[in-house]
């Protein structure tokens, strides 16, 4: 069992700092935009699967892009934030902590507790912790121990360089669409779902959620009115292409096109929106899919970044009519306590039972890490349980207001309904959700629907029901409900004419 | 699940699997706006046109596949800007083409209504309408009959040697319209600001089919455009409007447009959410919403039209088969049938003038006759054009519905095209009959979710059947 209380202590200090009230007046935008390749060299172990793979080849450079922004009332600091969209899977307990106190001390006047990290959730990015796969299996790969402190010492080049390189600028926001993922859960006529499931079965009855398929753009503007920077947030997780190799996947190919459309020097960061059960692959028309890349000649990730960058061109040059300098801005950064999902006996059983076979074989499977890792934490969280621990799951979130949107973090693979209901009830023009974002010191993983937790228990199969078991919740429903009222909440109170009183 | 099919059609010169044989195509449109008022179709309440926005029209494109000379097969694709294809539409018009062309198997023609909102309404029961100065239903449907007979004709005598391609596109244009709540109970169109809001019933597929027609010379004849989306963003209004379809034919203007409707009972283009931010994007492009549909999907329309001209055929496989398919009604409960008349009463008591009465009224007549007529006959198409099946029903269908079709097809692109071939209302999901709310409560829907299924199996039977084992 964690020791959650050491755990949480610093955030809970660092973050009573935080709640201080921002003014949300209209004040002078400032703005600084950098990059950092965090590429390592191969070979490097890649995460995100259920076994490590080995990369000795790089498909397309892996990059940090940091937003600095800070609004100013004639010398008066009125907000700030730092923003740094990574090419990696997941923000890892503890990273983004670490990262801050990396930069202890670089950025004279910034509050770090308003810096967050996000992950495009690349599935082909660096190992960063060392927590689900054997060791054995890297052989003369990079470890996690060295490529870390590694990588914050790049991503705190890049953000001393926004940070210090910010100047007065303008913001634009827009809404637009592209077709660039789907959900992947399928059901089945006896009422179990599976991510994905077979659809050319006769079984098979439809997908369970919605999909959302917004593309949000912030586009920030230098004095001259010269793109600079766009922040891109859409519910797309960065799996299209696959592979063996180090790769941001489709990120890559929309940055490069918009960056030769826009002006080379734009920095693009690429943000998830609430997308647990939505991903760039095609299910149910696949083969058309295929057809229309092999007369596109481009591969089907190569093809989701064009969609991107043609969603974002579409945009670009509309929005780019409705710039303002002086807009409000407001950034409020805090933690919040979520119900957790109580581990059941029947779960509890299954998940021990698991752990006793796996940890009694005497030839080692290629998942037994992952899956040990993962029945091991549910027997974790059931004896804490018992003993009253474990039954909340405390989280970073962050609400910024900048003009007429709002921008709401949290760390998790947020099933997309949820970011529809932070959407639809925001009373923001535009609402920007950005997930896998903001992670505190403990697993987050997957949060799922009552529909998608009605699909199927956990059992001896670790996929059966995938993404909404027990295995891979440390939230449930209950706690995604808290987290959509308290989320809507912040925003609303950020709407409120008392909100622009310092 | 029983599903029979009562008439099976089995057309002389139709093949179980298709051979490729040269491909003979003609496409022709035609206008057909009422001149006077009309009673608009689609909504409870009567409507009487104010004038008009912009033409009503049909387009026709006729295929004919031969091998020498005999005819391996043969459809003509209709579509046109009206609500349904009900009857006095369907019968008369058949009959006046196998009267007019001999040669072709009217049970071939394939009509589809591309539901706008804003057209006339051709069934004389279903509105209050003032007898002057306004043209009675009646009056439009021979109108209407005499204008598709004509198109028709038109598109089957110019057919003359060509070519298809198609591909696939993408426009976020139709929405699932069904929220959920906390209780379970779901509403068309509710409201998504409220704390009791939990999600978006079903999904949304965003994708474009696209058929193009090409001459001998490689010159565009027509497309065919199957959108998961009906059109009725300006559904409301009492003046005629053709709705998004206007929109896309002009940004395509020299193109034939036929409009093909997907699975979308529960979809429209009405957004659920967003809508401050997708009004304030329609502001800053100066369009407006239909319009900026017309935008999305012309451009997708040219992008692939584009790329698939490399890939034409001139003799490709073709097979056209249609049934009519006995599907299971769903049957209605005592319970239903006492909440129909508590309906009816207290619509009696607000002096109520529109079609809700009567809405109500049919469910309370189901009951009386269910058991005597347990099945609904529908029309069924399913054609095979190369490597693309068509297949047709003439549902409101639920998007799952075609979904499952077009996963279970051994097509490498399916269409999936409803409101085809007559009017069979809405067909519900199993949990959208559970959430309840119009579109899926048994007063929308003839047919259940058992008989959907029953539907979904028959037609992937259908069209797996023109592919190899």
């Amino acid at each position: 069992m964690r020791h959650l209380k050491n755990l949480l202590f610093p955030y809970v200090m660092v973050f009573a700092l935080g709640l201080v009230l921002s003014p949300v007046g209209a004040a002078e935008l400032w703005f600084g935009a950098a990059t950092a390749d965090i590429t390592p060299n191969p070979p490097v172990p890649l995460t995100g699967n259920s076994s490590v793979r080995i990369a000795r080849d790089i498909e397309s450079r892996l990059t940090a892009n940091v937003l600095a922004l800070e609004s100013h009332e004639g010398s008066r600091v009125v907000d700030q934030a730092i923003m740094v969209s990574c090419d990696l899977c997941v923000i890892r307990p503890g990273i983004q902590e670490g990262f801050r106190k990396h930069l202890a001390g670089r950025l004279p006047g910034f509050d770090l507790n308003k810096l967050f990290l996000a992950a495009t959730h690349t599935h082909a990015a660096p190992v960063i912790q060392q927590d689900r796969y054997d060791e054995k299996d890297y052989g003369d790969a990079l470890q996690p121990k060295e490529y870390v402190p590694w990588l914050y010492e790049r991503m705190a080049q890049a953000v001393v360089k926004a940070w210090k390189g910010r100047a007065k600028g303008a913001v634009a926001w827009g809404l637009g669409h592209a077709v660039t993922s789907h959900n992947r859960r399928m059901v089945y006529a006896d009422g179990t779902a599976k991510m994905y499931g077979t659809v050319n079965t006769p079984e098979f009855r439809g997908i369970e959620g919605y999909e959302d398929h917004g593309v949000h753009v912030l586009c920030f503007y230098d004095s001259q009115k010269r793109l600079k920077a766009a922040a891109i947030t859409m519910a797309t997780t960065a799996q299209a292409a696959g592979g063996n190799k180090v790769s941001s996947d489709f990120w890559d190919d929309a940055r490069r096109l918009i960056r030769e459309r826009h002006g080379k020097d734009v920095c693009v960061l690429g943000f998830c929106a609430a997308a647990g059960d939505q991903t760039p692959r095609a299910h149910v028309n696949k083969r058309s899919e295929d057809r229309m890349c092999k007369l596109r000649d481009l591969t089907y990730g190569k093809e989701i970044g064009r969609r991107v960058a043609a969603a974002f061109d579409d945009e670009a040059g509309v929005i780019a009519k409705d710039i303002r300098a002086d807009v409000p801005f407001i950034h409020r950064a805090k933690q919040i306590e979520l119900p957790a999902r109580i581990i059941t006996e029947a779960e509890y059983a299954v998940a021990k039972k698991a752990c006793e076979e796996i940890d009694s074989r005497k030839t080692r499977q290629k998942t037994d890490a992952w899956a040990r890792h993962f029945y091991g934490l549910v027997v974790e969280r059931y004896l804490a349980q018992q003993k009253g621990g474990w039954k909340t799951c405390a989280m970073e979130l962050h609400v910024l207001r900048l003009g007429d949107v709002a921008i709401a973090t949290n760390p998790f693979e947020l099933f997309v309904d949820y970011g529809v209901q932070i959407q639809a009830r925001s009373p923001a023009v535009q609402t920007f959700l950005i997930q896998l974002a903001a992670s505190g010191p403990l697993p987050a993983y997957y949060v799922p629907t009552p529909r998608a937790m009605a699909g199927g228990s956990l059992n001896e199969k670790l996929f059966t029901n995938y993404s909404a078991t027990a295995s891979h919740n440390i939230v449930g429903s209950e706690g995604a409900q808290v987290l959509v009222e308290q989320t809507v909440a912040e925003i609303k109170d950020l709407w409120k004419p008392s909100a622009k009183q310092p | 699940m029983k599903t029979r099919m009562v008439l099976p059609f089995i057309a002389a010169l139709a093949v179980a699997t298709a051979s490729a044989a040269e491909l003979r195509i003609g496409a022709a449109t035609i206008n057909i706006t009422p001149d006077k008022p009309v009673a608009l179709d689609g909504q409870f309440n009567t409507r009487i046109s104010r004038g008009v926005d912009n033409p009503l029209t049909a387009t026709a494109v006729a295929i004919e596949a031969r091998e020498g000379d005999r005819c391996v097969d043969q459809a003509i694709l209709l579509s046109a800007d009206i609500v349904v294809f009900r009857q006095p539409i369907p019968g008369p018009l058949r009959e006046r083409l196998r009267a007019k062309l001999p040669e072709f198997d009217a049970r071939k023609l394939v009509m589809t209504a591309t539901h706008t909102h804003t057209s006339a309404c051709t069934d004389k029961g279903s509105y209050d309408i003032p007898k002057d100065g306004v043209m009675q239903p009646a009056e439009y449907a021979a109108f209407l009959v005499e204008r598709l007979v004509e198109v028709c004709t038109r598109a089957w005598t110019q057919r003359k040697p060509g070519g298809v391609s198609w591909g696939l596109g993408h426009a976020v244009v139709g929405h699932n319209r069904r929220a959920v709540y906390a209780d379970g109970t779901a509403k068309m169109y509710g409201a998504t600001d409220d704390p009791k809001f939990r999600g978006i019933e079903g999904g949304e597929d965003h994708g474009l089919e696209l058929l193009f027609f090409w001459d001998k010379q490689k010159k565009l004849l027509a497309t065919g455009i199957n959108v998961e989306c009906p059109s009725q963003e300006v559904e409301g209004r009492s003046t005629i409007n053709a709705d998004f379809w206007h929109d896309v034919r002009e940004q395509l203007k020299g193109m034939f447009v036929l409009g093909w409707p997907g699975a979308c009972g529960d979809l429209s283009p009405h957004r659920m959410y967003r809508k401050a931010a997708e009004e304030r994007m329609l502001k800053l492009r100066g369009l407006t919403c239909t319009q900026d549909i017309g935008r999305r999907i012309s451009r997708e329309v040219k992008d692939v039209c584009e790329l698939t001209k490399r890939d034409i055929h001139t003799d490709v496989p073709f097979a056209h088969k249609v049934e009519d398919l006995a599907l299971p009604v769903r049957k209605v409960t005592e319970k239903e049938v006492a909440e129909a008349q508590k309906e009816i009463e207290a619509l009696k008591k607000k002096d109520d003038k529109s079609s809700r009465g009567a809405w109500f009224q049919r469910t309370i007549d189901r009951f009386q006759t269910q058991d005597k007529e347990p099945t609904f006959t529908v029309e069924v198409h399913v054609l095979r054009i190369g490597d693309i099946a068509i297949a047709t029903n003439p549902f409101e269908l639920f998007h799952d519905y075609g979904t499952q079709m077009k996963a279970r097809s051994k097509a490498e692109q399916t269409f999936v095209i409803e409101l085809t071939g007559g009017w069979g209302r809405y067909l519900p999901t199993t949990r959208a009959v559970a959430g309840g709310g119009y579109s899926a409560v048994v007063q929308s829907s003839m047919i259940g979710p058992e008989g959907g299924q029953g539907l979904v199996d028959r037609t992937v039977e259908m069209i797996n059947a023109m592919w190899p084992k």
